[in-house]
Protein backbone atom coordinates (compact mmCIF):
# COMPACT_ATOMS: atom_id res chain seq x y z
CA UNK A 1 0.00 0.00 0.00
CA UNK A 2 1.21 3.07 -1.08
CA UNK A 3 1.09 6.39 1.45
CA UNK A 4 0.06 9.77 0.66
CA UNK A 5 1.12 13.10 1.93
CA UNK A 6 -1.40 12.84 4.89
CA UNK A 7 -0.30 9.83 6.19
CA UNK A 8 3.05 10.72 5.83
CA UNK A 9 2.48 14.09 7.93
CA UNK A 10 0.75 11.65 10.56
CA UNK A 11 3.47 9.26 10.93
CA UNK A 12 6.73 12.21 10.48
CA UNK A 13 7.52 11.74 14.18
CA UNK A 14 7.37 8.32 14.56
CA UNK A 15 9.65 8.31 11.20
CA UNK A 16 12.06 10.77 12.73
CA UNK A 17 11.96 8.67 16.75
CA UNK A 18 12.58 5.41 14.73
CA UNK A 19 8.90 3.62 16.12
CA UNK A 20 8.40 3.00 12.45
CA UNK A 21 8.44 -0.87 11.59
CA UNK A 22 10.42 -2.12 8.86
CA UNK A 23 7.66 -2.38 6.18
CA UNK A 24 6.05 0.96 7.60
CA UNK A 25 9.53 2.51 6.73
CA UNK A 26 9.98 1.29 3.26
CA UNK A 27 6.89 2.78 2.82
CA UNK A 28 7.38 6.11 3.98
CA UNK A 29 10.64 6.57 2.24
CA UNK A 30 8.96 5.31 -1.04
CA UNK A 31 6.65 8.09 -0.99
CA UNK A 32 9.45 10.93 0.44
CA UNK A 33 11.73 10.03 -2.19
CA UNK A 34 8.92 10.63 -4.70
CA UNK A 35 7.28 13.59 -3.44
CA UNK A 36 8.42 17.24 -3.50
CA UNK A 37 5.59 18.20 -0.76
CA UNK A 38 6.75 15.88 1.92
CA UNK A 39 10.34 16.50 1.42
CA UNK A 40 10.93 20.00 2.66
CA UNK A 41 8.66 19.06 5.32
CA UNK A 42 10.82 15.82 6.81
CA UNK A 43 14.10 18.23 6.15
CA UNK A 44 12.72 21.28 8.62
CA UNK A 45 11.09 19.13 10.63
CA UNK A 46 14.24 17.10 11.11
CA UNK A 47 16.23 20.33 11.30
CA UNK A 48 14.45 21.28 14.54
CA UNK A 49 14.32 18.21 16.29
CA UNK A 50 18.48 18.81 16.01
CA UNK A 51 18.18 22.39 17.04
CA UNK A 52 16.15 21.70 19.85
CA UNK A 53 18.37 18.66 21.28
CA UNK A 54 21.05 20.95 20.64
CA UNK A 55 19.94 23.65 23.35
CA UNK A 56 21.04 23.44 26.48
CA UNK A 57 19.54 24.25 29.44
CA UNK A 58 18.73 27.73 30.80
CA UNK A 59 20.26 28.60 33.61
CA UNK A 60 18.62 29.11 36.63
CA UNK A 61 18.76 32.58 38.33
CA UNK A 62 21.54 32.36 41.35
CA UNK A 63 19.64 32.63 44.35
CA UNK A 64 16.03 30.86 43.37
CA UNK A 65 17.03 27.72 45.13
CA UNK A 66 18.04 29.85 48.08
CA UNK A 67 14.35 31.59 47.97
CA UNK A 68 13.01 28.31 47.69
CA UNK A 69 14.37 26.57 50.57
CA UNK A 70 13.75 30.15 52.72
CA UNK A 71 9.74 29.80 51.28
CA UNK A 72 9.76 26.04 52.36
CA UNK A 73 12.32 25.52 55.74
CA UNK A 74 11.64 29.33 56.57
CA UNK A 75 13.96 31.63 56.53
CA UNK A 76 17.97 30.38 57.79
CA UNK A 77 19.26 32.51 60.65
CA UNK A 78 22.14 34.86 58.83
CA UNK A 79 24.71 35.76 61.33
CA UNK A 80 25.15 39.64 61.18
CA UNK A 81 28.29 41.88 62.02
CA UNK A 82 31.56 40.31 62.69
CA UNK A 83 30.28 37.01 63.07
CA UNK A 84 28.88 36.85 59.76
CA UNK A 85 32.33 37.33 58.78
CA UNK A 86 33.47 33.41 60.38
CA UNK A 87 30.47 31.51 58.48
CA UNK A 88 33.02 29.73 56.51
CA UNK A 89 34.32 27.86 58.87
CA UNK A 90 31.90 26.08 58.67
CA UNK A 91 32.91 24.22 56.04
CA UNK A 92 35.82 23.30 57.55
CA UNK A 93 34.36 20.81 59.41
CA UNK A 94 33.54 18.75 56.74
CA UNK A 95 34.83 15.69 55.97
CA UNK A 96 35.51 16.40 52.60
CA UNK A 97 37.73 18.86 53.72
CA UNK A 98 39.11 17.56 56.69
CA UNK A 99 40.46 14.46 54.78
CA UNK A 100 42.04 16.71 51.27
CA UNK A 101 43.67 19.10 54.21
CA UNK A 102 45.20 15.55 56.41
CA UNK A 103 46.21 14.23 52.94
CA UNK A 104 48.23 17.62 51.80
CA UNK A 105 49.44 17.98 55.22
CA UNK A 106 50.89 14.39 55.25
CA UNK A 107 52.18 15.20 51.87
CA UNK A 108 53.94 18.01 52.93
CA UNK A 109 55.74 16.69 55.92
CA UNK A 110 57.23 13.91 53.78
CA UNK A 111 58.16 16.02 51.24
CA UNK A 112 60.19 18.20 53.74
CA UNK A 113 61.42 15.56 55.79
CA UNK A 114 62.56 13.63 52.40
CA UNK A 115 64.56 17.03 51.42
CA UNK A 116 66.55 17.13 54.91
CA UNK A 117 64.32 19.79 56.11
CA UNK A 118 65.17 20.61 60.23
CA UNK A 119 62.15 20.76 61.97
CA UNK A 120 63.93 21.55 65.28
CA UNK A 121 66.18 24.11 63.44
CA UNK A 122 63.93 25.47 60.53
CA UNK A 123 65.77 27.77 57.84
CA UNK A 124 64.29 29.66 55.48
CA UNK A 125 67.07 28.48 53.31
CA UNK A 126 66.07 25.19 53.70
CA UNK A 127 63.07 25.77 51.89
CA UNK A 128 64.84 27.12 48.64
CA UNK A 129 64.14 24.49 45.78
CA UNK A 130 68.39 24.73 44.69
CA UNK A 131 69.01 23.54 48.58
CA UNK A 132 65.85 21.11 48.20
CA UNK A 133 67.33 19.33 45.12
CA UNK A 134 71.20 19.08 46.28
CA UNK A 135 69.76 17.60 49.65
CA UNK A 136 67.93 15.20 48.26
CA UNK A 137 70.57 14.44 45.87
CA UNK A 138 73.10 14.07 48.61
CA UNK A 139 70.48 11.99 50.48
CA UNK A 140 70.01 9.78 47.38
CA UNK A 141 73.43 9.02 47.01
CA UNK A 142 74.46 8.58 50.83
CA UNK A 143 71.61 6.16 50.76
CA UNK A 144 73.16 4.21 47.86
CA UNK A 145 76.14 3.90 48.94
CA UNK A 146 75.24 2.47 52.64
CA UNK A 147 73.37 0.13 50.33
CA UNK A 148 75.83 -0.97 48.47
CA UNK A 149 78.60 -1.25 51.22
CA UNK A 150 76.32 -3.52 53.29
CA UNK A 151 75.41 -5.74 50.30
CA UNK A 152 79.52 -5.87 49.93
CA UNK A 153 80.13 -6.71 53.52
CA UNK A 154 77.32 -9.32 53.28
CA UNK A 155 79.12 -11.20 50.11
CA UNK A 156 82.41 -11.26 51.84
CA UNK A 157 81.32 -12.16 55.22
CA UNK A 158 79.09 -14.89 53.67
CA UNK A 159 82.70 -16.36 51.17
CA UNK A 160 84.22 -16.67 54.28
CA UNK A 161 82.05 -18.29 56.06
CA UNK A 162 81.14 -20.76 53.52
CA UNK A 163 85.17 -21.53 53.05
CA UNK A 164 85.82 -22.00 56.73
CA UNK A 165 82.83 -24.42 56.69
CA UNK A 166 84.69 -26.30 53.66
CA UNK A 167 87.55 -26.16 55.49
CA UNK A 168 86.01 -28.02 58.78
CA UNK A 169 84.54 -30.56 56.47
CA UNK A 170 88.07 -32.13 54.67
CA UNK A 171 89.16 -35.30 56.64
CA UNK A 172 93.01 -35.08 56.12
CA UNK A 173 95.11 -34.81 59.51
CA UNK A 174 95.12 -31.14 60.30
CA UNK A 175 98.91 -31.21 59.94
CA UNK A 176 98.14 -31.98 56.16
CA UNK A 177 95.24 -29.57 55.67
CA UNK A 178 97.39 -26.70 55.18
CA UNK A 179 100.99 -27.84 53.95
CA UNK A 180 104.14 -27.51 55.84
CA UNK A 181 106.51 -25.02 53.71
CA UNK A 182 109.83 -23.38 55.01
CA UNK A 183 109.66 -19.53 55.44
CA UNK A 184 110.60 -17.47 52.05
CA UNK A 185 109.37 -20.55 49.86
CA UNK A 186 107.00 -20.35 47.39
CA UNK A 187 103.14 -21.45 48.85
CA UNK A 188 102.50 -25.09 48.70
CA UNK A 189 105.72 -26.05 48.22
CA UNK A 190 106.90 -28.02 51.10
CA UNK A 191 110.34 -28.79 53.30
CA UNK A 192 110.51 -32.36 52.13
CA UNK A 193 109.02 -33.82 54.97
CA UNK A 194 106.36 -34.81 54.15
CA UNK A 195 105.16 -34.35 50.40
CA UNK A 196 101.95 -32.68 50.27
CA UNK A 197 99.30 -33.80 47.73
CA UNK A 198 99.03 -31.89 44.38
CA UNK A 199 95.02 -30.99 45.67
CA UNK A 200 96.32 -29.83 48.94
CA UNK A 201 98.89 -27.98 47.39
CA UNK A 202 96.19 -26.09 44.83
CA UNK A 203 94.02 -25.61 48.15
CA UNK A 204 96.48 -24.03 50.40
CA UNK A 205 97.59 -21.86 46.89
CA UNK A 206 93.75 -20.82 46.49
CA UNK A 207 93.24 -20.09 50.29
CA UNK A 208 96.06 -17.67 49.94
CA UNK A 209 95.39 -15.60 47.06
CA UNK A 210 91.80 -15.51 48.44
CA UNK A 211 93.25 -14.05 51.64
CA UNK A 212 94.67 -11.31 49.38
CA UNK A 213 91.84 -10.78 47.86
CA UNK A 214 89.84 -10.44 51.30
CA UNK A 215 92.80 -8.21 52.69
CA UNK A 216 92.33 -5.65 50.02
CA UNK A 217 88.32 -5.29 50.58
CA UNK A 218 88.32 -5.73 53.78
CA UNK A 219 91.83 -4.42 56.01
CA UNK A 220 89.71 -4.72 59.37
CA UNK A 221 88.73 -8.05 58.65
CA UNK A 222 92.10 -8.79 57.67
CA UNK A 223 93.89 -7.97 60.20
CA UNK A 224 91.42 -10.04 62.36
CA UNK A 225 91.67 -13.13 60.42
CA UNK A 226 94.96 -13.67 58.89
CA UNK A 227 97.13 -14.15 62.21
CA UNK A 228 94.80 -17.15 62.72
CA UNK A 229 95.14 -18.14 59.51
CA UNK A 230 98.61 -17.39 59.63
CA UNK A 231 99.36 -19.23 62.22
CA UNK A 232 98.02 -22.66 61.24
CA UNK A 233 99.60 -22.42 58.21
CA UNK A 234 103.00 -21.78 59.79
CA UNK A 235 102.25 -25.15 62.18
CA UNK B 1 17.96 8.00 10.14
CA UNK B 2 21.39 8.45 11.36
CA UNK B 3 19.34 10.79 13.89
CA UNK B 4 17.13 8.22 14.89
CA UNK B 5 20.04 5.90 15.82
CA UNK B 6 21.72 8.04 17.62
CA UNK B 7 18.49 9.42 19.74
CA UNK B 8 17.79 5.80 20.29
CA UNK B 9 21.18 4.98 21.81
CA UNK B 10 20.50 8.16 24.07
CA UNK B 11 17.28 7.22 25.16
CA UNK B 12 18.83 3.55 25.56
CA UNK B 13 21.77 5.49 27.81
CA UNK B 14 19.48 8.06 29.45
CA UNK B 15 17.31 5.10 30.93
CA UNK B 16 20.05 3.12 32.18
CA UNK B 17 21.01 6.85 34.19
CA UNK B 18 17.33 7.14 35.22
CA UNK B 19 17.29 4.35 36.70
CA UNK B 20 19.96 5.48 39.36
CA UNK B 21 18.19 8.77 39.73
CA UNK B 22 15.06 7.30 40.28
CA UNK B 23 16.14 5.45 43.24
CA UNK B 24 18.35 8.21 45.05
CA UNK B 25 15.05 10.44 44.35
CA UNK B 26 13.07 7.84 46.19
CA UNK B 27 15.46 7.78 49.10
CA UNK B 28 15.74 11.67 49.63
CA UNK B 29 11.55 11.67 49.70
CA UNK B 30 11.57 9.11 52.07
CA UNK B 31 14.51 10.84 54.39
CA UNK B 32 12.18 14.37 53.78
CA UNK B 33 9.27 12.45 54.83
CA UNK B 34 11.32 11.63 58.11
CA UNK B 35 11.96 15.49 58.83
CA UNK B 36 15.64 15.17 57.00
CA UNK B 37 16.20 19.13 55.58
CA UNK B 38 18.71 18.49 54.15
CA UNK B 39 17.24 15.77 52.06
CA UNK B 40 15.09 18.01 51.05
CA UNK B 41 17.72 20.80 49.76
CA UNK B 42 19.29 17.95 48.05
CA UNK B 43 15.83 17.23 45.80
CA UNK B 44 15.54 21.30 45.44
CA UNK B 45 19.16 21.23 44.17
CA UNK B 46 18.80 18.49 42.27
CA UNK B 47 15.50 19.83 40.52
CA UNK B 48 15.50 23.49 40.37
CA UNK B 49 17.01 23.83 36.87
CA UNK B 50 14.62 21.69 35.21
CA UNK B 51 11.54 23.19 36.89
CA UNK B 52 12.49 26.37 36.08
CA UNK B 53 13.28 25.23 32.39
CA UNK B 54 9.96 24.20 31.93
CA UNK B 55 8.30 27.27 33.36
CA UNK B 56 10.51 29.83 31.40
CA UNK B 57 9.98 27.25 28.12
CA UNK B 58 6.36 27.72 28.51
CA UNK B 59 5.80 30.89 29.92
CA UNK B 60 8.81 33.00 27.84
CA UNK B 61 8.82 35.44 30.80
CA UNK B 62 11.97 34.98 33.51
CA UNK B 63 10.08 36.41 36.35
CA UNK B 64 6.99 34.44 35.65
CA UNK B 65 9.61 31.33 35.37
CA UNK B 66 11.14 32.02 38.72
CA UNK B 67 7.90 32.56 40.49
CA UNK B 68 6.35 29.40 39.06
CA UNK B 69 9.01 27.46 39.89
CA UNK B 70 8.61 28.84 43.88
CA UNK B 71 5.25 27.54 43.42
CA UNK B 72 6.14 24.18 42.45
CA UNK B 73 8.58 23.52 44.96
CA UNK B 74 6.07 24.91 47.59
CA UNK B 75 3.40 22.68 46.44
CA UNK B 76 5.41 19.71 46.14
CA UNK B 77 6.77 20.51 49.76
CA UNK B 78 3.31 20.58 50.97
CA UNK B 79 1.85 17.60 49.16
CA UNK B 80 5.13 15.34 49.59
CA UNK B 81 3.60 13.33 51.85
CA UNK B 82 0.82 12.20 49.18
CA UNK B 83 3.71 10.94 46.75
CA UNK B 84 3.40 7.33 46.13
CA UNK B 85 6.67 5.65 43.99
CA UNK B 86 3.79 3.68 42.60
CA UNK B 87 2.54 6.60 40.66
CA UNK B 88 5.86 6.72 39.00
CA UNK B 89 9.11 8.85 39.69
CA UNK B 90 8.98 11.49 41.50
CA UNK B 91 10.52 13.75 38.52
CA UNK B 92 7.42 12.50 36.49
CA UNK B 93 5.51 13.32 39.35
CA UNK B 94 6.80 16.96 39.66
CA UNK B 95 6.51 17.60 36.62
CA UNK B 96 3.01 16.74 36.60
CA UNK B 97 2.90 19.34 38.90
CA UNK B 98 4.43 21.87 37.48
CA UNK B 99 2.49 21.14 34.08
CA UNK B 100 -0.69 21.56 36.41
CA UNK B 101 0.31 24.87 37.96
CA UNK B 102 1.25 26.22 34.70
CA UNK B 103 -1.89 25.54 32.95
CA UNK B 104 -3.34 27.21 35.92
CA UNK B 105 -1.41 29.97 35.31
CA UNK B 106 -1.83 30.30 31.43
CA UNK B 107 -5.98 30.19 31.65
CA UNK B 108 -5.69 33.13 34.94
CA UNK B 109 -3.50 35.28 32.65
CA UNK B 110 -5.03 34.23 29.33
CA UNK B 111 -6.99 37.53 28.68
CA UNK B 112 -4.14 39.64 29.48
CA UNK B 113 -1.72 37.95 26.21
CA UNK B 114 -2.11 38.69 22.18
CA UNK B 115 -3.90 36.50 20.66
CA UNK B 116 -1.62 33.45 18.97
CA UNK B 117 -2.41 32.72 15.85
CA UNK B 118 -0.10 31.29 12.54
CA UNK B 119 -2.55 33.86 10.42
CA UNK B 120 -0.98 36.75 11.95
CA UNK B 121 1.89 38.35 9.80
CA UNK B 122 4.93 37.21 11.48
CA UNK B 123 8.18 39.98 11.04
CA UNK B 124 10.91 38.42 10.08
CA UNK B 125 13.81 38.19 12.34
CA UNK B 126 16.25 40.87 12.04
CA UNK B 127 19.21 38.60 12.91
CA UNK B 128 18.76 36.02 9.88
CA UNK B 129 21.36 37.98 8.09
CA UNK B 130 23.21 38.80 10.90
CA UNK B 131 23.58 35.33 12.00
CA UNK B 132 25.87 34.40 9.33
CA UNK B 133 28.38 36.91 10.19
CA UNK B 134 28.73 35.54 13.54
CA UNK B 135 31.17 32.62 14.04
CA UNK B 136 30.61 32.11 17.98
CA UNK B 137 29.09 28.99 18.16
CA UNK B 138 27.36 30.00 21.54
CA UNK B 139 26.08 33.32 20.04
CA UNK B 140 24.50 30.95 17.29
CA UNK B 141 22.82 28.99 19.86
CA UNK B 142 21.70 31.50 22.32
CA UNK B 143 19.88 33.10 19.32
CA UNK B 144 18.86 29.86 18.40
CA UNK B 145 17.14 29.43 22.07
CA UNK B 146 15.24 33.03 21.32
CA UNK B 147 13.99 32.19 18.29
CA UNK B 148 12.69 28.63 19.46
CA UNK B 149 11.62 30.82 22.36
CA UNK B 150 9.66 33.23 20.37
CA UNK B 151 7.94 30.22 18.11
CA UNK B 152 7.15 28.34 21.42
CA UNK B 153 4.98 31.23 22.48
CA UNK B 154 3.00 31.15 19.23
CA UNK B 155 1.64 27.54 19.26
CA UNK B 156 -0.97 26.31 21.50
CA UNK B 157 -0.72 25.34 25.29
CA UNK B 158 -1.47 21.68 24.67
CA UNK B 159 0.60 21.23 21.33
CA UNK B 160 3.79 23.97 23.60
CA UNK B 161 3.91 21.23 26.44
CA UNK B 162 3.78 18.66 24.58
CA UNK B 163 7.26 19.49 22.26
CA UNK B 164 8.98 20.75 26.16
CA UNK B 165 8.54 17.81 27.67
CA UNK B 166 9.24 15.64 24.58
CA UNK B 167 12.22 17.39 22.79
CA UNK B 168 13.56 20.21 25.14
CA UNK B 169 12.96 17.66 28.27
CA UNK B 170 13.50 14.36 26.98
CA UNK B 171 10.84 12.82 28.27
CA UNK B 172 9.65 9.09 27.10
CA UNK B 173 6.11 9.16 25.46
CA UNK B 174 5.15 6.81 28.58
CA UNK B 175 5.86 9.71 30.86
CA UNK B 176 4.83 12.12 28.98
CA UNK B 177 1.53 10.16 29.36
CA UNK B 178 1.55 10.12 32.65
CA UNK B 179 2.39 13.97 33.02
CA UNK B 180 -0.56 14.92 30.69
CA UNK B 181 -2.63 12.05 31.66
CA UNK B 182 -3.88 11.33 28.63
CA UNK B 183 -3.46 8.45 25.94
CA UNK B 184 -0.19 7.44 24.17
CA UNK B 185 -2.02 7.79 20.97
CA UNK B 186 -2.74 11.67 22.22
CA UNK B 187 0.52 12.17 23.14
CA UNK B 188 2.35 11.43 19.97
CA UNK B 189 -0.35 13.02 17.99
CA UNK B 190 0.15 16.09 20.00
CA UNK B 191 4.18 15.99 19.53
CA UNK B 192 3.81 15.31 15.51
CA UNK B 193 1.69 18.50 15.35
CA UNK B 194 4.14 20.45 17.85
CA UNK B 195 6.58 19.86 15.54
CA UNK B 196 5.27 19.86 12.30
CA UNK B 197 3.90 23.42 13.54
CA UNK B 198 6.77 24.82 15.02
CA UNK B 199 8.95 24.04 12.01
CA UNK B 200 6.32 26.18 10.14
CA UNK B 201 6.55 28.76 12.14
CA UNK B 202 10.40 28.99 12.63
CA UNK B 203 10.11 28.88 8.42
CA UNK B 204 8.16 31.76 8.33
CA UNK B 205 10.35 33.19 11.37
CA UNK B 206 13.19 33.25 8.61
CA UNK B 207 15.11 31.17 10.20
CA UNK B 208 17.65 28.69 8.33
CA UNK B 209 18.13 25.49 9.92
CA UNK B 210 21.17 24.62 10.81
Amino acid sequence: MTWNCEQIEARLSDYLDGLLTPDERREFDAHVNDCEACVPLLASVSHLLSDLRSLEAIPEPPRLAYDILNLTLGPRAVKKGWLGGFSWVRLLTSPRFAYSAVSLVATALIILTASGFSFRKPKLADLSPVNIYRTADRQAHLVYARSTKFVSDLRVVYEIQSRLNKDNELPTEPESTVPQSAPGKNPGSTDGTKPATPRQQNRANGIGREIEVLAEEIPVVSLKLCPMLLGRRLQ
Amino acid sequence: MALCNFWGKLVTVAGFEADDTLEQDAQLVQQCLQGDGSAWEELVRRHTRRIFNICYRFTGNGTEAEDLSQEVFLRVYKTIGSYRSAYGGFATWMTSVTRNLLIDHYRRTKRDRITDSLDDAMPVVENKESAGRRPDQQLLLGELSHQVQTALTKLSPELREAVILRDLQQLEYNEIRQVLDVPEGTVKSRINRGRIELARILNQMGVRPS
